[in-house]
This record gives structure tokens, C-alpha cells and sequence, in this order.
């Protein structure tokens, strides 16, 4: 017992230990809340060059574009809610840098088409991994009225077992089909004949990457 | 109650002066559909029975529309027929489901199995295939692309163009034109006539399912049909027209009038339906020039037609289909039996000579339409051609013009008014545009552009008994007021 009523082992330097770690943590949590708020910003996605054609379909899209004003970034879509998951995220996040660097080149428009739907398998992947979380962020399922008739119905009553993006795939970036009916050749093929290059040229790009 | 009707086609050759003798063997029935021969656990697939709860809230007619159909109450769902692998051209994910958009003759030939291999090469099925190298003439070059998809193809088909990231290509679908050619390789579209997704039996014997393509300056069977007897018993006693019979063999269901269908395709007495809706053609008679015409059928369930004037096949020969493959033949039906099918539908309700004169009057005018304006006219234009009086490309000269709509509109008006029986088609809206045009636009055209080779390139063809009428100008005639002693 000491005088204060304070335990005997709060010495002098746990003390500090404390104040310190306290203001620490708080200054810590604070720099992930903006670690987090920078690298989910739009300029800091599409600082890599190879973002530019995910950027101007996402552009394009109702996300980008609603009419009440409300804009979703790409980190309201793509990281996760919660500080440490999205701190997770970003961590993991940050292969796509190393990709950048060391990987194929994505800058070269026809090579970021032709990987386009693997990036979106993957995607589709985490979205469904984490039950739509994102969506979920702006999108609350009890308040879908939608402009057709019976949305609301159809949200309510046919919906058991699914998540967002089950049905709501290809909003945003540029259309791929489920990888249950995806057709690499046919895929390349269009890509071929979107940029004029001779058929079978897409496969041989792939394998040089 | 099926069973097999054998016909032995018979005709002469000709040339080889030799029988040349074929056996069609038809799997049909005496009614105007086949029973479905798959096992009922074919259908009823567990997965489609969920699409309708969440499809009567979108696009709702559709579930609404099948609620209705003979599918819903033989218990056929939606993946019965919209089911597809995931290696299918155009498979597509749909709520958990690997689906198809298009429904195509094949997908439906699974259960009516007799309906899609009678479809399967006719004139319907390869009604993209007949004018492929034809339509950019003019849907590409006197007007532009837009219009083949939402002009030429919806009749004739589309070839559908499934995109690489599995969409259906907006050049190409939607379409259900008849002779559309769908991503499993098979030809045609059933829903051209049997509408979606009610399928009902009445609505495709109804002369309207055939009028969004048969109708117009260049077909005008609606029109004909209209104006025909037949269209106006039609129209007069619908109601005693049984179009809801399970079966409906003319003479037996129904007296009242016949349809399109029932002449083209229905079952008539003893001769059974057919989906081959050209199998009763003896005559072509939307080309330049009419040909009596042979149907060939080839082992891979293919047909052909080909002129009679050219040499009959031989059973086993190959030949050249109309999509440029090569098929097999099986058999050949004459332009005689041909006739003498559809002969056996008038004589439900006509005498055979009656039948028999109508036709005598059908084939005068075609032939009337040939040896006086058809021939000479192909014969004049491919002399222009041939000395370079005309540009090959076509439709760069008014002369082009011209003979297109000769044969193509007025003079295909004329030959479906006499084949039909609408006598103002046969000759105001037909044979006296066709006559009109010849004698002063086609032949002044045609004499302007041959110059001083005149007598060679077109003279030299109108030397036959048809146009002596223009040797004796001074024959009046008080039609026009020019002979003296009509004169009031």
C-alpha cells in the first residue's frame, strides 16, 4: 500500500512506460488511420501506370458516377472496413507494388487486358471471402428499393445464401466472364482484334511475360 | 400413333433418259406434331424451378408467359432449355447456374427431335446462308451495317457473334430470324415463328406468325393472303378455325380456310406436317429467273435445292451446300412430287381437276413472267456486263435499279399473287408493274447503255412472239382512246 493507493509495482518508470506507450499507441493508431486514408485514395492507386485502365472504366461506371453525388473510391470497394483489416490488406496489398516493378508489364495496354481476368477471378475471390464487406459499407440490403419494380422483392426474398457480388459482378471495370465459363482463347481473340494484332499474337505475348 | 409414311419419288431425268427413282423416307406423323419421344426424366431439371420465383419479379412476362405454356404444364423449366455447359460458345454464369441466352433449334431439337432435323436445311433454316454473299451489296454498300442487323438479319438470321468476354455481340443478337446461325453450329430459330415463351401451337398456325417477314414490296404474302379467298374465309370464320387442336389436319380439325401453314407445312388428309416449310415448292420463285426446282437431301440431314434443268444427282455424289460445305447425297425430290404434295392439300377442300387447272393458270403466269420479261432481261444485263457497258458493281447505275425491282419486287409480287390467288397482286401490283417497267424504263436504260450495239445486246433478245405486239404500231385500241371506231 502506498500513500496514493497506487500498487506497488506502478514505479516511477512503469509509469512513463505507460504514458509513453500510451501516447505511442495512440500516435501509431493514428498513423494507420492515415496510412490507410492516403493509400486508399484514388491518386495513390493510380500512381502506378498500369491503374490508368482500371481507372477509366471505373470512371465510366455508376460508382464513379451518381447522380446524388455520392463517389466510392477504390479503397471503399477494395480495403477492407476496420483498421486492422485493412491494415492487412494494404500489407498484402502490397505485392500488386512488387508486381509494378518486377512483374509483367502492365503498362503496356494490350498485356493489361490480356491478364485482365485473372485480376478479376482473384477480386471476385476476395469479395466473396470477406462476404462483401465493402459493399456492405454504403450498401445496407434492408434499404434497397431500387427503381424497377420489385428490387426490393427480389433483395428480400431471393437472397438467401448469397452475397452482393454472387450476382453483382462486372459493375465497375470492364466486363470478364465467370471463371466457371471463361474461354482464354476466345478472350485473347478479342483482345487480338481490339488492337489490330495478328491472331495468336496474344498467346505468344503471354508466354513472353 | 406415329408412323413412317414412305414416298417414292419418281421422275425423269432427261438427259441420262433413264428412271431416276429416290425413296424420301419420312419419320411424320399424320398430325401436325410429333409426340416427343424423350423419357419425361429428361426434364424437369432441379435447378429451374428456382429461376421462377425470383423471374415473375424481373422481366417478369417471360415467367408469366411460360406460366402459361403446354412447357410449364408438361413440366419443362427454364434450364430445361436454357442449360449449358461451361464449354458452350456462349455459356454464361447466372445465379450459380450455367446458362445459354439463345435457346437455339438444337437445344430445342432434344425433345422434338422430329421438328428440328425436318427444319434443319430448309429454305427457312438457311435463309442467312442463301443471301450471305448478296447482302452487302446492298445492306453495306447502298445503305450501311446498322441496317443488316436490325433489317436483312431479322428476317434472315444473324451469324451471332458470341464476344470474347462471353457477351452476345449487338451486331448479331438479338435475333431470331429464321435462318440465324447460332453459336452450336445448328441453323434457324424457333422462336421466329413459335413466339417466346408461350410456344403455343395456335400462335405459330396463325397467318400473323408469319407476316414480320413475309410481307412488303418484295414478299407480299401477307398482302396476297389477305386478298385472297382463302384470307377472307380466314378472316370471316376464325372462330371455326380449331387453332388450339392438339392436332390439326386440314379436312379432319378444320375446314374453315387454310393458313400459311396449312398449305406449306400442315398436315392435310393423308399427308403429313413438315417444318420443311419449301418441301412443297415446285417452283423458285423469288430468284431472277423461276426454276422448277429439285429438293436434294443429303445424308447429314442437310438439303439443297437445285434447278430441274440441271443434272439430277446421283445418290452418294457430293455436292456443295449452301454454306459452301460439302454433303452427301441421300435423295432427290422432282418439282412433280413436289407439286403433287401440295396438290394433296388443295384437294381437302377442291376437286383434282379444279386443282389441277389452278395450277395450270399458277404456272402460265410464271412461265408467261420467264420467256417474256425474266429471260431476255438476265440475258440483256449479263451482255451489258460482259462488254463492260455496265460496271460489275451493282446498284452504281439506275439500270440496276430497275432490273433489281423487276424480278426481285414487281415480277416476285406477281408470280406469289398467281401462286396464292390474288388477282390484283398477279397483275396490278405484279405482272402490270413488271410489263410497265420492262417496255419504259428497263429496255430504254438498256438500249442507252448498249449505244450503238443496240440490235446485239438487247434487240436480239426480244425477237420471240412475246413482243410482236410492238411490230404493228398502227393496231389501235380504245383503251387509250387511239382507235377511230371506239371513238365517242
Amino acid at each position: 500500500m502506498t500513500r496514493l493507493g497506487i500498487p506497488v509495482f506502478i514505479t516511477r518508470h512503469v509509469l512513463i512506460a505507460l504514458v509513453v506507450g500510451g501516447i505511442g499507441g495512440v500516435l501509431f493508431a493514428g498513423f494507420l488511420l492515415e496510412f490507410d486514408r492516403f493509400t486508399s485514395r484514388n491518386a495513390f492507386c493510380t500512381a502506378c501506370h498500369s491503374m490508368i485502365y482500371a481507372e477509366t472504366a471505373y470512371q465510366r461506371s455508376a460508382h464513379y458516377n451518381s447522380a446524388s453525388g455520392v463517389r466510392a473510391s477504390c479503397g471503399d470497394c477494395h480495403v477492407s472496413p476496420g483498421l486492422l483489416a485493412a491494415t492487412w490488406d494494404h500489407l498484402i496489398g502490397g505485392k500488386d507494388l512488387l508486381k509494378q516493378w518486377f512483374g509483367a508489364d502492365d503498362d503496356d495496354p494490350v498485356v493489361n487486358a490480356l491478364r485482365l481476368p485473372e485480376s478479376a477471378f482473384a477480386a471476385r475471390a476476395w469479395f466473396r471471402s470477406r462476404d462483401s464487406a465493402t459493399c456492405k459499407r454504403c450498401h445496407t440490403m434492408e434499404a434497397i428499393q431500387g427503381k424497377r419494380a420489385d428490387t426490393a422483392a427480389i433483395h428480400r426474398e431471393e437472397t438467401a445464401g448469397k452475397t452482393c457480388v454472387d450476382c453483382h459482378y462486372n459493375l465497375v471495370h470492364r466486363p470478364v466472364p465467370d471463371e466457371s465459363t471463361f474461354k482464354r482463347d476466345a478472350w485473347n481473340r478479342m483482345i487480338e482484334e481490339e488492337f489490330g494484332l495478328a491472331p495468336g499474337m496474344a498467346g505468344r505475348m503471354m508466354a513472353e511475360e | 400413333m406415329n408412323f413412317r409414311n414412305t414416298y417414292r419419288l419418281v421422275s425423269d431425268t432427261g438427259c441420262h433418259g433413264i428412271a431416276f427413282s429416290i425413296l424420301i423416307v419420312l419419320w411424320l406423323s399424320p398430325a401436325d406434331a410429333a409426340k416427343v419421344a424423350l423419357d419425361p426424366g429428361q426434364w424437369g431439371h432441379p435447378a429451374g424451378e428456382a429461376c421462377v420465383s425470383c423471374h415473375l419479379k424481373a422481366s417478369s412476362g417471360l415467367a408469366a408467359q411460360w406460366q402459361a405454356s403446354a412447357h410449364q404444364r408438361a413440366g419443362v423449366n427454364c434450364m430445361d432449355c436454357h442449360q449449358a455447359t461451361a464449354a458452350d460458345a456462349d455459356a454464361r454464369e447466372h445465379e450459380g447456374q450455367v446458362i445459354a441466352t439463345i435457346v437455339s433449334p438444337k437445344d430445342c431439337g432434344r425433345c422434338h427431335t422430329q421438328e428440328f432435323e425436318e427444319q434443319q436445311g430448309s429454305v427457312h433454316a438457311e435463309a442467312y446462308a442463301i443471301i450471305k454473299d448478296r447482302v452487302p451489296a446492298l445492306a453495306q454498300n447502298l445503305t450501311g451495317p446498322a441496317v443488316q442487323a436490325a433489317g436483312c438479319d431479322q428476317c434472315h438470321g444473324s451469324l451471332v457473334k458470341v464476344r470474347g468476354d462471353g457477351s452476345l455481340d449487338a451486331a448479331t443478337w438479338p435475333n431470331s430470324g429464321i435462318g440465324r446461325v447460332n453459336p452450336d453450329g445448328s441453323k434457324g430459330s424457333c422462336s421466329a415463328c413459335h413466339g417466346r415463351h408461350l410456344f403455343s401451337k395456335a400462335q405459330a398456325r396463325e397467318p400473323q406468325a408469319c407476316v414480320r417477314c413475309h410481307a412488303g414490296p418484295d414478299s407480299p404474302d401477307k398482302e396476297i393472303y389477305e386478298a385472297s379467298k382463302h384470307g377472307m374465309l380466314y378472316a370471316s370464320q376464325r372462330d371455326r378455325m380449331n387453332l388450339d387442336a392438339p392436332e390439326w389436319v386440314a379436312g379432319r380439325d378444320y375446314t374453315a380456310a387454310p393458313t400459311c401453314v396449312t398449305c406449306h407445312m400442315g398436315a392435310a388428309g393423308k399427308l403429313p406436317a413438315t417444318h420443311d416449310v419449301g418441301l412443297r415448292n415446285a417452283w423458285s420463285l423469288n430468284s431472277p429467273v423461276s426454276q422448277r426446282q429439285l429438293l436434294v437431301v443429303l445424308e447429314d440431314g442437310g438439303k439443297l435445292e437445285l434447278p430441274a434443268s440441271a443434272p439430277v444427282p446421283k445418290r452418294g455424289a457430293e455436292i456443295t451446300k449452301a454454306d459452301g460445305t460439302l454433303g452427301k447425297v441421300k435423295s432427290v425430290g422432282t418439282p412433280e412430287r413436289r407439286r403433287q404434295a401440295m396438290s394433296m392439300v388443295c384437294q381437302e377442300c377442291h376437286g383434282k381437276l379444279f386443282t389441277d387447272a389452278f395450277m395450270k393458270q399458277f404456272d402460265a403466269v410464271v412461265d408467261l413472267f420467264n420467256g417474256k420479261f425474266a429471260q431476255p432481261a438476265q440475258a440483256i444485263m449479263a451482255g451489258l456486263y460482259a462488254q463492260g457497258l455496265l460496271t460489275p458493281l451493282p446498284f452504281d447505275e439506275p439500270i440496276e435499279f430497275t432490273y433489281w425491282e423487276l424480278w426481285h419486287d414487281e415480277g416476285a409480287r406477281a408470280r406469289h399473287g398467281a401462286a396464292m390467288a390474288s388477282p390484283n397482286h398477279t397483275w396490278w401490283e405484279g405482272m402490270y408493274l413488271v410489263g410497265r417497267n420492262f417496255y419504259s424504263r428497263f429496255l430504254p436504260a438498256a438500249r442507252a447503255a448498249a449505244g450503238d450495239r443496240s440490235a446485239e445486246l438487247v434487240e436480239a433478245h426480244l425477237t420471240g412472239d412475246h413482243h410482236q405486239w410492238l411490230t404493228d404500231p398502227a393496231a389501235g385500241n380504245p383503251i387509250l382512246g387511239s382507235s377511230a371506231s371506239e371513238a365517242p
